[in-house]
């Protein structure tokens, strides 16, 4: 049965326009705020055309901030991604109350943020906190009252705790493409003689490969915009060196604590993640581009 | 001639009638007030002024007050509402943080010719039940904006066990401070308790020492000043050495820079620190953590020898209603105002949700009746950051917070503090030129 073209677009249209309308005329609407100076407040918008994009150039923290989301992308990535792997295989591997372990990995996925950081927060207190009292339990008592919410160490904290949040999830979705692979294929190789590292490298690499990909993918995004966790974890001011690009967006331009309201400027912030986040997917897709294999 | 009498007789009683009616007629017309609130439903203060809007109801049946509980986002979510075009008649923030917004963009109505009207059954000015202060602290060009109705003192709060325990008294002076810190010291104790890495907090010792060592308003007028020049002034030098002289010292532990709100505080709730400069809030937000025989104690930030502020100058943070300009029933939402200040309802709020209010005469609750002292006998009283967070807080937060973080945790000196601030204003404002 052949459908008519007239057909394909009526069940098109409703996707369509809620697309049209909640994301790429918002989108565009952005882009335009983002070329005025304006605090949000009524209509007094003062046009300045890129000049808040220049600014961005010079702005240190802006800087500073998207480091901390650079670091989060590529060291956070890199660690997820290779404890998720690391798990997947151990969990895959025939051991007793995997579902168990599954759901205990993916948990904080389904705790609230706020919650959530509230637990970290107790874990790094020093003196009474959990992370103080163990490494004070093995001995390590020079370690028990170390400072891990501090200035230097802060960032680096938070990033754990973002780590450990977010391998459960990237496990799942692991988990879920070695699920699919034909044990036939590891049977066979048993009987060739290959080893376990040879299994991992020559079938289990190639046949995760298009979940691979879309895991990058969902993680690029969401570490590039990451605010709740940094903005929460960091205390009711966030202290500078914990700054994402998303948090100082947020600080600048919604006013929550100070009320410094710069809309427009924090539109162009918003404007810049956007476009490295096309950037970056566009990269990961072509690096991660392979024949496609079917099994 | 009798046909003119008849006329002006019938008009005479045309004109008693709508004396007589017309108030009743304008009474009868029913007005719908929105307000938009930072708090919560389920919240004490939430709690309070819902009474105060039943109440207000109750009294004037032809107003009807609908309360939407935001939370702290309100005024932001108010600035989208307006800007779309929603009816808002009254809000409710932090004063700093509603001046530096609503207010600063010429949100608010004038509420000076309604402060001059005599206060709810009293035959005084109702700009005169304000606590001293309060009212002028947010004024503008002479015209006031914002009605504050909950007072929070910034000060060293502590339990006056301890101070018993360990025989001292409260300090007036900063030496009288540093040897009460000796004796806390030896007793055990880590004399200060601090959000070592929350800039909001820590910035209240700024605030404080160069309001003691210079007078209220100094802090405000070196941020104004372009050139940055006034940071080089020997004041930040000696307030940057003193407050570097409590980490050096171990009245701070060192530990502390570590902490992040509410870590530090948690630290005095229990019993490993002895006192904590921060608003009134405290003893509410401590009253399920410290034990049930603790006696709160609170003292303004000592005087400084040879300073020019006073002791009793006082860091008060607000919380305020605004009436918004645009509103329909200016009349009625200033009445509301008019009555939510009355002694009984100033009293409720004080009674309920434990705080300090505004009004004279109005008793707080025991564990904040020294933020009650200080504000009744304050010689003068000044904004968060010396008014710096309502009216900069672009350049608090990306210059003065980043640069005195840097000092207060130690990884800048006295000097290069100075200097950062210096340079970095001129910078700053050359930037906004």
């Amino acid at each position: 049965m052949r459908i008519s073209k007239q057909l394909i677009a009526l069940f098109l249209l409703p996707a369509s326009a809620l697309y049209f309308f909640f994301f790429l005329v918002p989108t565009f609407s952005a882009f335009r705020y983002s070329l005025y100076d304006w605090r949000g407040f009524g209509t007094d918008m003062n046009f300045v055309g890129i000049q808040n994009y220049v600014e961005l150039f010079s702005d240190r923290l802006f800087w500073l901030s998207m480091g901390n989301t650079v670091t989060i992308l590529l060291a956070g990535g890199v660690i997820i991604f290779g404890l998720a792997f690391v798990m997947t295989m151990m969990i895959s591997s025939g051991i007793r109350g995997r579902k168990l372990f599954r759901a205990i990995i993916f948990l904080p996925n389904v705790i609230a943020i706020i919650a959530l950081t509230t637990l970290w927060g107790y874990i790094y207190t020093p003196q009474f906190g959990l992370l103080g009292a163990f490494l004070g339990k093995i001995g390590l008592t020079q370690w028990a009252a170390f400072p891990w919410l501090g200035p230097d160490t802060i960032f680096w904290s938070m990033l754990v705790a973002i780590i450990w949040i977010e391998v459960g999830f990237y496990l799942v979705l692991l988990l879920a493409g070695v699920d699919k692979i034909p044990e036939d294929f590891y049977e066979a190789a048993r009987l060739d003689g290959a080893s376990q590292f040879q299994m991992f490298r020559k079938i289990t690499i190639p046949l995760l490969w298009d979940v691979l990909t879309i895991g990058m993918v969902l993680w690029s995004i969401h570490a590039i915009k990451i605010f709740e966790f940094p903005f929460s974890f960091t205390g009711l001011e966030p202290n500078v060196n914990s700054y994402t690009a998303a948090v100082y967006m947020y600080i600048l331009g919604f006013g929550q604590r100070q009320p410094i309201y710069r809309l427009g400027y924090s539109t162009a912030i918003g404007v810049m993640l956007l476009l490295v986040v096309i950037l970056v997917v566009l990269v990961l897709r072509r690096l991660m581009r392979r024949e496609q294999l079917q099994y | 001639m009798f046909k003119t009498q008849k006329l002006v007789s019938f008009a005479l009683l045309l004109v008693l009638v709508a004396v007589t009616l017309g108030p009743v007629a304008a009474q009868d017309k029913p007005v719908e007030l929105v307000f938009w609130s930072m708090w919560n439903e389920s919240e004490g203060q939430a709690l309070v002024i819902q009474q105060w809007i039943d109440e207000f109801e109750a009294a004037h049946p032809n107003v009807t007050i609908n309360a939407v509980w935001n939370g702290r986002q309100n005024q932001t979510l108010v600035r989208t509402a307006l800007a779309g075009g929603t009816v808002i008649d009254i809000v409710d923030q932090d004063a700093d943080q509603i001046a530096g917004g609503l207010m600063q963009e010429g949100f608010g109505l004038p509420l000076n010719a309604y402060l001059d009207m005599p206060a709810l059954d009293e035959d005084v000015p109702l700009r005169d039940v304000f606590l001293p202060g309060t009212l002028e602290l947010f004024a503008m060009d002479g015209e006031t904006y914002l009605l504050p109705y909950i007072y929070n003192t910034v000060q060293f709060w502590y339990d006056k066990r301890v101070f018993e325990e360990v025989g001292i008294e409260v300090p007036l002076t900063w030496d009288e401070f540093l040897a009460n810190n000796d004796k806390l010291r030896e007793a055990g104790y880590a004399p200060i308790a601090a959000e070592g890495n929350e800039p909001g907090y820590s910035t209240f010792y700024l605030a404080n020492m160069i309001a003691r060592l210079k007078g209220p308003g100094f802090l405000l007028q070196t941020v104004e000043d372009h050139t940055g020049e006034m940071w080089r002034d020997p004041a930040y030098l000696e307030s940057s050495r003193m407050l570097r002289e409590l980490w050096d010292r171990g009245d701070i532990p060192a530990v502390t820079v570590g902490y992040v709100w509410p870590q530090g505080q948690n630290t005095l709730a229990f019993g490993q620190a002895a006192q904590s400069l921060v608003g009134s809030w405290l003893p509410i937000e401590l009253s399920l953590q410290v034990d049930p025989g603790w006696v709160w104690g609170g003292f303004n930030f000592p005087a400084v020898e040879g300073g020019e502020g006073s002791v009793a100058d006082t860091q008060a943070l607000l919380l305020a209603f605004m009436i918004v300009k645009d509103t329909a029933h200016p009349d009625e939402a200033a009445e509301f105002l008019r009555f939510i200040m009355t002694k009984e309802n100033q009293q409720l709020m004080a009674d309920q949700a434990l705080v300090g209010v505004t009004r004279i005469g109005v008793p707080w609750s025991e564990a904040i009746t020294d933020a009650e002292e200080a504000a009744m006998n304050a010689e003068s009283v000044f904004p968060d950051v010396d008014g710096v967070y309502a009216r900069y807080p672009e350049f608090l937060t990306t210059v003065l917070w980043i640069n005195y973080a840097d000092l207060w945790q130690g990884k800048i000196t006295p000097e290069e503090f100075s200097e950062h601030m210096a340079t970095q204003s001129a910078e700053y404002w050359a930037s906004q030129e």
